[in-house]
């Protein structure tokens, strides 16, 4: 079953402007790993915000978990059961000690002390910044910070977590950490939507949704949608260089069984070729 | 010709504190007017602190900058006229917007320079065109603008000062591969036309790939390497030691040369590598 | 450009002073200072000083870090205490033109070098033991009655957390915009006031556009992590006086009584 279920939705942020959402119709299931692509301004940000009740459509519906967004009794729930991570590091941090921080969503919901605790304890653990969490949020680097963020959604206990470009404003090392804990949610049972324009993390969801202007361009598996290259190149959209390459050679008349995404892919490719 | 020259360099944060920390260590280097030189080491390898002192803004505690031969430090109280020879965008520019309107922003620089009203219009004007803003942009107020506008102003408003030398601070940050593909090739052009230095920071190699003409590798403060593109990411297994990356399409060249097919090493470029392979296909009579 | 901010100056520990209730403390800290006030004569002034040394000592930490929270202020102790050694009354024992030493100036300089002193040993070992948060939860818990005056507690104290949170961003950041603006040929040194004055619009107007930026952004991650106001919220660290507490309480109100019997009984010096 769909967890999240978006159907003809509409948004604009002024009533007279044009729709920044035209019509979006799409369904995320349990579990599920969707990466989110497209160039700024293209509306993925607002139809993250769409799914946490942050902002409710002008027209269609969306229902999370079997609940309507734009019913106000169920807000909070909403907002329990998908959380969002917004993309820079800095500004998401409430408190100046990093466990009274991760504490502040569980304490919004009006959870026990000992169960705070210990739902901190966990989160904490999760991302790995347990031995941090006495410390100051601003001596920590980008990536920490970003995962400590991540800790306070999960304290909350959500059955999603929407990321709006987590990674934009990170160094290599502090992407690799954040997409290493999106992993490990994935892996246990968080469904994930990451809006990215790094295609190097696009290729690791289930399923790949390219935005441009309000609409849904194409959508699919990592493998089929990056196989159209053309059609991402024509919207100045990236492409991962193994899968351009790969492209270029079956221009050149090579066939691959499966379209290779990452580097790794393509080197195994090659030598089975060559060899 | 040399246009810039560094010669041992030490910086150290916090001497006598706790918190006492070499950034920069031992630092030499000579770069020649119109190199593109791209910059890459992880974050707190140094090279921020390294590229402050090209234009006086860190002053180095042992060590000189030379820029045209002069010893910039030998008058310290001329060191703001460095900063119009030097030009540096830091990251994030667009946070240092400030003026009533783009055409006001970008002529704060030329006007702490000195020059005459009329220098200043004709200078911001082909600024602006450099970086593709309209004249329509340039009358609105620079917080108004959307994110890539914002980031093209704010570079308008440091080449607005016409430096020899530019230091960019990872100006692609943050922008979506449109924007950052469109602000790359504007900065080329720029550079084609200007003929300047160029100091690029970044921690994207397929962008330093594509644009240097030597790579400066920086590693705990030390510099590491500072050689073609070529030869530097031909040198994968240095630089993963060093917590760096080679280019994806690099990274799978360099497996197929390791497997020991005649491959040229460092090829940076995904057209570079269909023509090494397709013309290795036609030798092993693949194709 | 990296500063070392040691904000509210919190020094982690798990002495005594530590785990003592932060609401405790503050408490116990404006009954110190009410003392180190009412102590009129030597031997109360002892008293309440032996019981400060005695606080900073239980305290676990480093007698230079006290050192160097006095160092601060140690002009304005030199100043008043010298002021106060020429402004008392009675025989002279000194004299040079219009300064006249005398014994009561003499003691009533010492007077105020000491509570001066005292006065930043207790309130330093209060910000070396608390952290910032236990500070701010503290007053929020000792305001509540307020709350019946409509005062909005929790929201004083929610601003006091997050300007606490921002106070080293901000920071940062004015020092990353000041070296911007000199790239760009700013002139912040030269000239008079006025242009002083002037060359800080680039970097003030930045830095508040980046604060509205950051108070936007920080609203949004909020929402999103259920924030309503006050109203049903529950706290992680639940606050309750146990043994460290009553014995910090015992102790100061042993002081107490031993100040206040020395100023009934002894003749005030001053």
């Amino acid at each position: 079953m769909s967890f999240i279920s978006a159907s003809g939705v509409k948004y604009s942020y002024d009533e007279n402007g044009s729709d920044v959402l035209k019509g979006i119709t799409l369904k995320v299931n349990k579990g599920e790993f969707i990466a989110l692509l497209g160039h700024n301004g293209c509306g993925k940000s607002t139809m993250a915000k769409t799914f946490n009740a942050l902002i409710t459509p002008r027209e269609g519906v969306i229902y999370v978990d079997g609940m309507d967004t734009s019913d106000d009794e169920v807000t909070y729930e909403i907002r329990r059961n998908v959380g969002l991570v917004l993309q820079n590091p800095d500004n998401q941090l409430v408190a100046s000690v990093i466990e009274e921080d991760v504490a502040f969503g569980p304490e919004n919901l009006g959870i026990a002390p000992d169960e705070i605790r210990e739902r901190v304890d966990k989160a904490l653990k999760t991302v790995g910044m347990y031995e941090y969490r006495t410390h100051a949020p601003h001596k920590l680097s980008g990536g920490q910070k970003q995962r400590v963020a991540i800790a306070g959604i999960l304290a909350m206990k959500p059955s999603c977590i929407v990321f709006d470009e987590p990674t934009a404003m990170l160094d290599p090392n502090g992407r690799e950490e954040v997409m290493r804990t999106i992993k490990l949610l994935k892996e246990k049972g968080i469904t994930i939507v990451l809006i990215t324009h790094f295609m190097e993390e696009a290729v690791l969801a289930d399923r790949v949704i390219v935005m441009e202007e309000g609409e849904i361009l194409i959508q699919g598996k990592p493998g089929d949608v990056f196989s159209e290259v053309n059609l991402l190149k024509k919207h100045s959209l990236d492409v991962p260089q193994a899968t351009e390459l790969a492209y270029k050679l079956i221009g050149a008349g090579l066939r691959f069984s499966k379209m290779p995404l990452t580097t790794d892919d393509c080197i195994t490719f090659l030598k089975g070729v060559l060899s | 010709m040399s246009i810039l020259e560094a010669r041992n360099l030490s910086y150290t944060y916090g001497v006598g504190t706790p918190f006492e920390k070499a950034a920069v260590k031992n630092l030499s280097l000579s770069v020649n007017e119109g190199e593109v030189i791209g910059v890459i080491g992880h974050t707190g390898s140094g090279k921020s602190t390294f590229v402050q002192m090209l234009n006086g803004l860190i002053k180095p505690q042992s060590g000189q900058v030379f820029f045209d031969g002069v010893d910039i430090w030998s008058k310290p109280k001329e060191i703001r006229k460095i900063r119009f020879k030097i030009g540096m965008v830091f990251q994030y520019p667009e946070y240092q917007l400030f003026d009533e309107t783009v055409y006001q922003d970008i002529s704060f620089g030329p006007k702490n320079k000195g020059l005459p009203e009329k220098e200043i219009d004709r200078i911001v004007r082909k600024s602006a065109k450099f970086v593709g803003l309209s004249d329509r942009l340039l009358k609105q107020s620079p917080f108004d603008l959307s994110g890539g506008e914002k980031r093209r102003a704010a570079i308008a408003g440091v080449i607005a000062m016409d430096p020899d030398v530019l230091v960019l601070d990872e100006p692609t940050a943050g922008l979506d591969p449109k924007g950052r593909d469109l602000l790359l090739s504007q900065i080329m052009q720029y550079h084609r036309e200007r003929k300047n230095t160029i100091f690029f920071v970044s921690h994207s190699m397929e962008d330093i790939a594509r644009i240097a003409d030597r790579v400066l590798v920086m590693n705990g403060g030390v510099l590491e390497m500072l050689d073609t593109p070529k030869k530097v990411f031909s040198q994968a297994e240095k630089l993963e030691s060093m917590g760096l990356r080679v280019p994806q399409i690099t990274k799978i060249m360099l497996a197929l040369k390791d497997m020991g097919y005649d491959i040229d090493e460092g090829i940076l470029t995904v057209e570079q590598a269909f023509v090494e392979i397709v013309s290795l296909l036609k030798k092993e009579g693949k194709i | 450009m990296t500063r070392d901010i040691a904000l509210g100056q919190f020094v982690p520990g798990k002495g005594i002073v530590h785990r003592t209730d932060p609401r405790v403390k503050i408490l116990l800290l404006i009954a110190y200072i009410t003392l180190i006030f009412c102590s009129f004569n030597f031997v109360s002034l002892g008293i309440i000083t032996a019981a400060v040394v005695t606080v900073i000592a239980l305290s676990g930490v480093s007698f230079k870090l006290y050192f160097k929270s006095l160092k601060v202020i140690i002009f304005i102790v030199i100043i008043t205490s010298l002021l106060n050694m020429f402004y008392g009354t009675g025989e002279p024992i000194w004299q040079l033109g219009f300064l006249k030493l005398t014994m009561s100036g003499i003691y009533r300089a010492i007077f105020v070098t000491v509570r001066i002193i005292l006065l930043i040993l207790i309130s330093s070992c209060l910000t070396f033991t608390t952290s910032p948060t236990d500070l701010t939860d503290a007053i929020e818990r000792l305001m509540s009655p307020l709350k019946v005056f409509r005062v909005k507690v929790h929201e004083i104290a929610m601003m006091m957390t997050i300007a606490l949170r921002f106070v080293p961003t901000l920071l940062e950041e004015t020092d990353k915009i000041m070296a911007a603006q000199k790239a760009r040929g700013a002139d912040m040194e030269s000239g008079g006031l006025i242009k002083k004055v002037k060359a800080m619009t680039p970097i003030l107007i930045p830095l508040f556009v980046s604060a509205f930026r950051r108070a936007y952004d920080l609203a949004t991650a909020m929402e999103c992590r259920c924030y309503k106001g006050g109203e049903g919220r529950t706290r992680m660290k639940s606050l309750h006086i146990g043994k460290t507490d009553i014995i910090g309480i015992v102790f100061s109100a042993l002081v107490l009584t031993g100040v206040v019997l020395c100023d009934v009984f002894i003749l005030p010096i001053i």
